[in-house]
């Protein structure tokens, strides 16, 4: 059993390719119903972003794999195969692991420690999950990558600090009003930049938007799509009285607010702060408005060396979340490696319980005069013994360090108890509950943990 | 005794700037905890001072630190509980261990002179102190809006920025705080003035002959009292609410201190009960 990874981002691939080769156009749904089909994997879910589009998959022959997985790629986006191909990156075992936990802590991310991705993966895996395609092996996977996203949001500066314009403009509000709910804002400008952030100021939930623009029809579009209303250009400077923000963005010449203007709003405003983004180019605000108390004024450049600041800061916390994911890569492996042992504890299991068999049954007419009630003792005792006996065995073999001493330790078990190679499966009823039995301690004690 | 309480804040102080640095959120609830435990080894000292000498041990200047301290630390610690805030530990902790050694040093209880038997006494003390651990509170919410504000507007956003709730939230804090505390000011100067027209007329003792609006303590205390409603008043009519609201709060924190410290021990002819 291996894990394996086929995909493409933006490490790999240039934007044209990721939008051909994107899930979502025709359904990450149909994706796994089709992976489905292919017989060489076991298990598979499929993550699609706007920036990757990955197959995570539990197979036997990774190499065979790699092969099926390139030519699904094509023939589901139908793209031929040499143009998708050498775009495609694969990963095998703990590599999985490690790409994963790495992508839902943001490492992998075009902007670092963004916290969107990991949302999304928690949905490829719940879709994938839904539709029976996942097993034990995906499923302890994205669990545990689930517990690095969080540890590394937690424990690091990895997610924190606003690393886009409009939204460091948003952090500044809340550092300066806390709530926005209560606030009046005005937008100045209908242009892109002034939608953007208009769009901005509604999904925070900012009370009031007025814009204002000096085409007056502009203006009630931009105000009709954000639930907001048009101001008319002559009002502007007699609004800001009663505006908590303002963003000017337009691309006019002359300053459109002076610090005249803003001395002037301040007096009826009774001193409440007022909070004044230009992002205009040129400026639209008189630079000097900035000494009038109460008035906290940041332009575009303002606003994007914050932004460079608090991308430095994520990136000075990259190699703390390195560390974590490497820990939980280890832990993971470990692990995987505990199920290899699996066939030999089986065995082991079944020559006990073969025995104690043996012995009851050679027993049995000595035990025959005995009352029902003591032979169940007697049966449940020995069951015991046997149980005690193997726990501290199944227990090592479990934590092996790595392959090479699982290996030995197994083969030293088979030769020292004579375990039948071909007694490493699953036989007998039996040994198929003591499968299931070990099973379900792992599932509930890796529930457990990520609780 | 008061060296214990003294002993826990310290440690607490050392925890809280751990927590302002790391901003980890087990190294703050362990300064919480230790402030706690602070504060109940505080109460429990002033308790047995009081089963001790037989009345709360408010007379005198260093007992007056001591239950300042103690009820600075329950305010702060309600603070911290309603608003969920931790970083202002760094700023009002350091104070407390820094009065705290008064007491701790002193570690006596002064005596009860007989005309301070009176009910009118320990809610005159009382109340002013609560005026004072209110005042010191809006101080260091004052004072941290101050730095807020200072990188806000500078466009240099550094440690306050990341720590510190909004400047609005920091306002609303330190107008409640000073309007609790002038309430509680008003109340003790009401008593105390109400107690010595009881008992100047019959009273022999000379520092009680000696209080007057001219005695150094009382005059300064008014003037106290004159900054903050004067701050409240133009809050409201002039519109003088964030920085200059917070500077008029320092400014009469740092008042109150100097008539509670130097003055209360060096220069007052009326209150010196030490």
């Amino acid at each position: 059993m291996h894990l394996f990874l086929l995909g493409a981002s933006h490490h790999s691939a240039p934007v044209d390719l990721r939008e051909r080769i994107d899930f979502s156009r025709r359904g990450v749904a149909e994706a796994l119903d089709r992976l489905n089909r292919i017989p060489t994997i076991t298990e598979a879910a499929v993550l699609s972003t706007c920036n990757r589009s990955e197959i995570y998959t539990v197979c036997d022959n990774p190499d065979q794999v790699k092969r099926d997985l390139a030519t699904f790629m094509s023939s589901f986006h139908d793209v031929p195969e040499p143009d998708v191909k050498p775009h495609l990156y694969g990963r095998t075992d703990a590599d999985v692991a490690r790409h994963l936990f790495r992508v839902v802590a943001g490492l992998d991310s075009l902007v670092v420690g963004e916290p969107q991705i990991a949302g999304q993966v928690k949905d490829a895996y719940q879709l994938a999950l839904e539709r029976g395609y996942t097993g034990a092996l995906l499923n302890r996977l994205f669990h545990s990558s689930f517990g690095v996203g969080k540890r590394v949001r937690t424990d690091t500066g990895l997610g924190e600090g606003a690393v886009s314009v409009s939204y460091a403009a948003i952090s500044l509000a809340r550092k300066i009003f806390g709530d926005l709910a209560e606030l009046r804002s005005l937008v100045v400008g209908a242009g892109e930049m002034a939608e953007l952030t208009a769009t901005h100021l509604k999904a925070q939930n900012v009370g009031h938007i007025g814009v204002a623009n000096r085409t007056p029809a502009h203006a009630t579009t931009l105000a009709t799509k954000v639930n907001g209303t048009a101001v008319p250009w002559e009002l502007v400077t007699e609004e800001l009285a009663s505006t908590d923000i303002v963003v000017t963005a337009t691309g006019a010449s002359k300053w459109i607010l002076t610090r005249h203007h803003v001395v002037k709003a301040m007096q009826p405003r009774r001193n409440r702060p007022l909070f004044i983004i230009d992002i205009g180019i040129p400026r639209d605000v008189e630079p000097s408005a900035a000494d009038v108390e109460q008035v906290f004024l940041y332009n575009i450049d303002d606003l994007q060396t914050i932004v460079q600041d608090n991308l430095a800061q994520r990136q000075s916390q990259v190699d703390l979340a390195e560390l974590m994911v490497h820990d939980e890569v280890s832990s993971f492996m470990t692990w995987l490696r505990s199920r290899g042992a699996i066939p030999t504890i089986v065995a082991l299991r079944e020559s006990f319980e073969s025995t104690r068999k043996q012995e009851l049954d050679r027993l049995a007419p000595k035990l025959e005069s005995l009352p029902v009630a003591t032979r169940m003792k007697i049966e449940e005792i020995t069951h015991l013994l046997i149980e005690k006996l193997l726990s501290a065995p199944t227990e090592q073999l479990k934590a092996a360090r790595d392959e090479k001493e699982l290996a030995a330790d197994a083969n030293s078990l088979e030769r020292l108890f004579r375990l039948d190679a071909s007694t490493s499966q699953p036989k007998s009823q039996d040994a198929t509950d003591a499968v299931k039995r070990i099973k379900n301690r792992e599932s509930k004690s890796s529930r457990v943990k990520h609780r | 005794m008061n060296i214990i309480p003294l002993g826990l804040y310290f440690i607490a102080a050392v925890a809280y700037a751990i927590h302002f640095g790391t901003r980890s959120p087990t190294s703050g609830r362990i300064a919480t905890v230790l402030l706690v435990f602070g504060a109940l080894a505080h109460t429990f000292v002033i308790g047995m001072q009081t089963m001790q000498v037989g009345h709360i041990p408010l007379v005198g200047t260093t007992g007056a630190v001591s239950a300042f301290v103690w009820l600075l630390a329950l305010a702060y610690l309600y603070t911290e509980m309603t608003t969920d805030e931790r970083a202002m530990g760094i700023f009002i902790v350091p104070l407390m261990v820094l009065l705290q050694v008064i007491p701790a040093i002193t570690n006596t209880v002064a005596s009860r002179p007989p005309v301070l038997e009176s009910r009118w006494f320990e809610i005159h003390v009382s109340s002013l102190l609560v005026a004072y651990a209110s005042f010191a509170l809006a101080c260091v919410i004052s004072v941290t809006y101050v730095l807020l504000f200072k990188e806000l507007k500078g466009k240099h956003l550094g440690v306050f920025y990341a720590r510190l709730p909004s400047l609005q939230v920091l306002d609303v804090m330190n107008r409640h705080a000073v309007t609790f505390g002038l309430v509680f000011l008003t109340v003790g100067l009401a008593v105390g003035a109400v107690w010595l027209f009881e008992v100047q007329p019959v009273a022999a003792d000379p520092r009680v002959q000696a209080m007057s609006l001219l005695d150094p303590k009382i005059f300064i205390v008014l003037l106290c009292w004159l900054v903050y409603a004067f701050g409240l008043y133009a809050r409201r009519h002039i519109g003088w609410t964030g920085r200059r609201a917070a500077w008029l709060s320092v400014m009469g924190f740092a008042i109150l201190m100097l008539n509670f410290l130097p003055v209360g021990y060096f220069v007052t002819r009326s209150h010196n009960f030490y």
